[in-house]
């Protein structure tokens, strides 16, 4: 007989979530994502200027205000034509690369190794250090990490204002500039954040740990005290003790925008769809569902450039106010894991070669980003020339739909908007936790993380910790997917 | 120990970010010296599922006092004032909400969502949207114009698109304090200490203010009132004295215009953002008390007397001495 087990609220997340899980001899067999909340921004969006959507689409989010304003802006920049300065590209950068670096490490230290410290591990060799480091909110690598979170934001109000929310990203450029003194304090911040990486968190240089490119690698760096007491190997062994390594598979389709645009018309992240082998990245084939969301229409599918956002509390058959996205059809994981493979990150590839999509694999891809874009931002800074304009005059004139595809820190974010006399006609954002949060479509289809669950063995179902595991392993952003 | 609850209603979560971006004390260690015991919060707490239910009975039952209980996000009463778009644990949010505001000493609304409705009561409120006692300027919300909590203030209210980290942790210390008087409060019952400056006070553009030497395009220094849609005459804030992260920014230091996130009337009222709304040259987001005729003789003379230093500073990305 299988049993129902709903966990309601299901937070130390990004907004709301309820879960529902069908179990049966502690296997879950099937399980449900719930976005409990409809907040309505696609309906605040018609009639207002095109600009508008830089003021009223960050608030979507609290945590990833930065990377709506980039998916805005570049959604007003297609409309609009727009060309901007060399410096603009760094500094729209920063300011993106700066709040997923951010996001990355509030996610491990706050939100999911918390779960590390269950007493159920008790018995695995590491538990006493991850217990002292890793308790919720009082942790000693907590309280450090938010320290460190708070001293490294400060590049945040040099670059962009204020945040979350902040306003310097534009369609040509940043309203933000940079100067000899705010150049020189953004480079002291970073390093100094370098320094906590190097010390706390990783116990070597940052070089070092971004030139292992195997798996092998990884486990002999882990031989070394000062690695595996550091705050990641003792992840480490933690996820080989435990059995990280296999829960959590995913639907082994991987899907990136690209991001992080370069003066040269590249991306310092490729686009690219994955599925064995990575292929061309194409936006027509997306499309969301509504089989099984608190949604009406009169087609269970559609380009969000159509898209139609009409809620139906009590739709019978639906349990989500999330939209699914489908990928020609297909469910499609996104995040940090899809963009580490689509990039070829050596050490990644050789992990989902060695252990599949797993826990494991998805919180060395997000915390491997974490490291290799904070190397980054150092290159990002470098190329600032205070002498050079950060900003281009636009035209005011918005001759074609827009559509701005980034990556914000839980994966592929999207914004279609269409215009008519100057004017937003409709708005439609697909944000990363709908595709890996979505709940079934119309087909039956789950989703990403309802797939991930199902299959998994539940030791105490009082206690699912394996379920927080897989659940929070793709950092969910709820306020995000219900917008 | 005086017993924190916090709730997200309609909310991005963005005034939990912000509170964890405060610097002295820290987000965490405000509690410790506040003497705070942090029931529950969706965001930082361990517990989950079951577990919060039990916290939420035991505050119901009267078991565990509930000292303070701080609101963020808006309250979502649609569709058709069902309360079906935001259902906890299978109940409507705004319901759990009302029973929590009957047994709590007292209570903060944190962010414009909260305190007055806020960006997602955009577009004539088409969702249905509400503040804890107000709807944009007027009184009412979820609890009523006449609600008070058990320490007979109403709730009290600390906007803002995210709000400051100070202004959250300050609040509660003099609520916490007793330090928080009705005479205290504002008409929109926000703190005066924080809400009774404009976020122009401080601003480092205040010389091209007083001559007149306007930005024509963003990313210039001048002053963005003129032409760039710049609020910060009206928005009663002190956000260019007080700075943010680590007194590093704020809007205009970003070189983007203040859009008055603190204001019962965002976001719809401030709107155009990014340009000037003029009747004949005048700028409708003059400050309140200053007399229209003043104003423009007092510019066109500003104008005139303006040194070539700031006309040139005004229209030019970086300094030119």
């Amino acid at each position: 007989m299988s049993k129902l087990i709903s966990i309601d609220p299901f937070n130390r997340i990004e907004g709301d979530l309820r879960i529902e899980l069908e179990i049966d001899a502690n296997t879950v067999i099937s399980a449900k994502s719930s976005g409990i909340m409809f907040r309505g921004f696609e309906r605040i969006m018609p009639g207002r200027s095109p600009m508008d959507a830089l003021v009223i689409t960050p608030r979507i989010c609290g945590i990833c205000s930065g990377s709506h304003g980039v998916a805005a802006a570049k959604c007003l920049a297609h409309a609009q034509g727009a060309e901007m300065p060399e410096n603009g590209f760094h500094m729209k950068n920063l300011i993106l690369g700066i709040e997923v670096v951010m996001s990355h490490l509030s996610h491990y230290y706050l939100l999911f190794a918390p779960d590390l410290a269950s007493p159920r591990y008790k018995k695995l060799s590491v538990y006493e250090s991850v217990n002292q480091r890793f308790t919720a909110m009082s942790g000693s690598s907590v309280v450090l990490a938010l320290k460190a979170r708070q001293s490294a934001l400060e590049i945040m109000g040099l670059v962009g204002g204020k945040w979350p929310n902040s306003l310097a990203i534009h369609p040509t450029g940043t309203t933000s500039t940079m100067n000899l003194s705010s150049l020189t304090r953004t480079i002291g911040i970073l390093k100094e954040f370098r320094d906590f990486l190097e010390k706390r968190f990783l116990g070597c240089p940052l070089s070092e740990w971004l030139d292992i490119d195997s798996f092998d690698k990884l486990l002999k760096w882990r031989s070394k005290p000062q690695h595996s007491e550091s705050d990641l190997g003792l992840f480490l062994t933690m996820c080989l003790e435990a059995g990280f390594d296999r829960i959590g598979k995913g639907p082994n389709r991987y899907m990136s925008y690209g991001a992080y645009d370069l003066p040269d018309g590249s991306t310092w992240l490729p686009s690219g769809y994955f599925d064995g082998r990575t292929r061309t990245f194409d936006q027509s084939l997306i499309k969301e569902h509504i089989g099984a969301s608190f949604f009406r229409d009169a087609v269970e599918a559609r380009h969000p450039m159509d898209g139609v956002t009409s809620p139906l509390a009590d739709k019978t058959g639906a349990y989500s106010w999330a939209k699914a996205p489908r990928y020609d059809g297909r469910t499609v994981e996104v995040g940090p894991l899809a963009r580490m493979i689509i990039a070829d990150d050596p050490l990644l590839t050789d992990m989902i070669r060695q252990m599949d999509s797993s826990v494991m694999t998805r919180m060395f891809a997000r915390l491997r980003e974490m490291c290799r874009l904070t190397k980054e931002m150092s290159n990002w800074l470098e190329k600032i020339n205070p002498n050079e304009p950060f900003y281009a005059v636009p035209s005011s004139r918005f001759t074609t739909n827009g559509i701005g595809l980034t990556e914000a820190a839980r994966g592929s974010l999207g914004h279609w908007m269409k215009i008519s006399s100057n004017l937003i006609d409709n708005y439609q954002v697909v944000t990363p936790s709908a595709w890996n949060m979505s709940p079934r479509d119309e087909s039956g289809q789950p989703g990403p993380v309802e797939q991930a669950l199902t299959g998994v063995s539940v030791a105490d179902t009082n206690d699912p910790v394996e379920v927080n595991h897989i659940i929070r392993s793709f950092d969910p952003c709820m306020s995000c997917t219900v917008h | 120990m005086h017993n924190l609850l916090w709730l997200q209603g309609a909310s991005c979560g963005g005034d939990t970010i912000s509170f964890l971006n405060s610097e002295q004390p820290s987000a965490l260690s405000s509690f410790e010296v506040l003497n705070i015991n942090l029931l529950w919060h969706p965001f930082l707490s361990r517990e989950q599922g079951d577990d919060v239910l039990n916290i939420f009975e035991e505050i119901l039952s009267g078991k565990t006092k509930l000292d303070i209980l701080i609101l963020e996000g808006a309250i979502p009463n649609g569709p058709n004032n069902s309360g079906k778009f935001f259902m906890f644990h299978g109940r409507p949010f705004r319901d759990w909400l009302g029973d929590f505001c009957k047994h709590a000493e007292m209570i903060m609304s944190v962010g414009t969502c909260a305190a007055f409705g806020g960006v997602v009561t955009g577009h004539e409120n088409i969702n249905e949207m509400s503040g804890l006692q107000f709807l944009h300027d007027q009184k009412g919300g979820l609890l009523g114009s006449e609600f008070v909590s058990k320490n007979g203030l109403p709730v009290v209210n600390v906007p803002g698109c995210p709000s400051h980290p100070d202004w959250i942790v300050e609040t509660m210390t003099a609520l916490l304090k007793g330090w928080l008087h009705m005479d205290d409060l504002d008409e929109f019952h926000r703190p005066k200490v924080f809400f009774s400056k404009l976020a122009h006070h401080g601003c480092p553009r205040n010389e091209y203010y007083e001559f007149k030497a306007s930005a024509v395009g963003y990313s210039q220094q001048g002053c963005l009132f003129e032409f760039l849609g710049c609020k910060g005459t009206l928005c009663e804030s002190d956000c260019n004295e007080r700075l943010w992260l680590g007194r590093t920014g704020s809007c205009t230091r970003g070189g983007f215009p203040c859009i008055a996130c603190t204001s019962p009337l965002f976001p719809d009222k401030q709107r155009p953002y990014f340009s000037t709304r003029k009747i004949g040259d005048v700028p409708v987001t003059l400050p309140l008390d200053v007399p229209k005729a003043w104003f423009v003789g007092i510019s066109g003379m500003s104008k005139l007397a303006c040194p070539e230093r700031l006309k040139k500073n005004a229209v030019s990305f970086k300094w030119i001495s």
